[in-house]
């Protein structure tokens, strides 16, 4: 396991620009099976207004990548603070390797199979990782 | 090599992020009034609720804000991992410029014209430069 706290941040940055790549895929097959010619669109068109023509598997995609850019964010302040605040230690490098293997399964449980429980639960247990992580750099930065 | 040459395109993302928020408020709040709005009696709305009432071209200011608060969340993490690690200098922050340099445009593009291709296009192009970020970030902590 690298030696470094940023490590677990650096891939889940990459992988969020993975789930981008998913969702371009995507919601191109299937605008164009839906016969929607974007140089035709409306000025001001958002993907979200796609979302009522669209097939829900193909929403779930760009769902998690609005997700990536939420909670996320925290984590990334969050280990940063550590790092620079003498914080990083095997624990908080293991709950932030742990955070970010459990965003990599949640978000490919959103993008294929999508069963709300299974997702909550694997949301749940990130959380925990972050909120763990979050009380440590508290401490480290006071401290 | 300034390996911190990376936090200019952060520092002016940021700053241009609020000259965005200042655009907002410019043209909604006069918005707000001609559509007879008072905000001094609104409980619990949300600014997506105005969508519906005031002209498109005032909520496209709200819109590229609220991008604004999206991917270049990520470009802020990436970035300032690259400096704390020394990988802030040179191409880093040439690609860090470009994404800015796009990012920029496309506001330009989203609160003007707002021509979906367009702005898509320079959406994909921002976010390569932010991919060849990631991925060096990636190559930096992960593999070396």
């Amino acid at each position: 396991m690298p030696e470094n706290l940023l490590a677990p941040g650096a891939v889940l940055a990459l992988w969020t620009l993975v789930m981008l790549g998913w969702l371009a895929v995507s919601r191109g097959a299937a605008v164009k099976k839906a016969g929607i010619d974007i140089s035709k669109a409306q000025p001001g068109g958002r993907g979200a207004d796609l979302e009522p023509a669209l097939p829900p598997s193909a929403n779930w995609k760009s769902h998690n990548y609005t997700h990536l850019l939420e909670q996320p964010t925290l984590f990334y302040a969050v280990i940063v603070f550590l790092h620079l605040s003498g914080g990083s230690t095997d624990l908080t490098r293991g709950l932030a390797w742990a955070y970010v293997i459990l965003r990599i399964v949640h978000s490919i449980w959103q993008a294929t199979v999508n069963r709300l429980p299974v997702r909550f639960a694997i949301f749940m247990a990130s959380t925990v990782c972050l909120i763990v992580l979050a009380v440590l750099a508290v401490i480290a930065t006071l401290g | 090599m300034d390996t911190n040459a990376i936090l200019g395109p952060v520092a002016t993302l940021a700053l241009w992020s609020m000259i965005i928020w200042v655009w907002m408020y410019a043209t909604r709040i006069p918005a707000m009034q001609r559509a007879k709005i008072d905000a001094k009696n609104l409980v619990g709305t949300t600014g997506r609720g105005l969508d519906e009432v005031l002209p498109p071209e005032v909520q496209w200011k709200a819109h590229n804000y609220n991008h604004l608060m999206e991917q270049p969340t990520v470009f802020y993490a990436v970035a300032l991992a690259l400096a704390v690690g020394g990988m802030g200098g040179g191409l880093n922050a040439q690609l860090a410029w470009a994404y800015v340099a796009l990012r920029i445009v496309h506001s330009l593009i989203q609160v003007t014209v707002n021509r979906v291709l367009w702005r898509f296009a320079v959406f994909a192009l921002a976010s390569l430069a932010l991919l060849a970020l990631c991925v060096h970030a990636f190559m930096g902590f992960v593999l070396h």
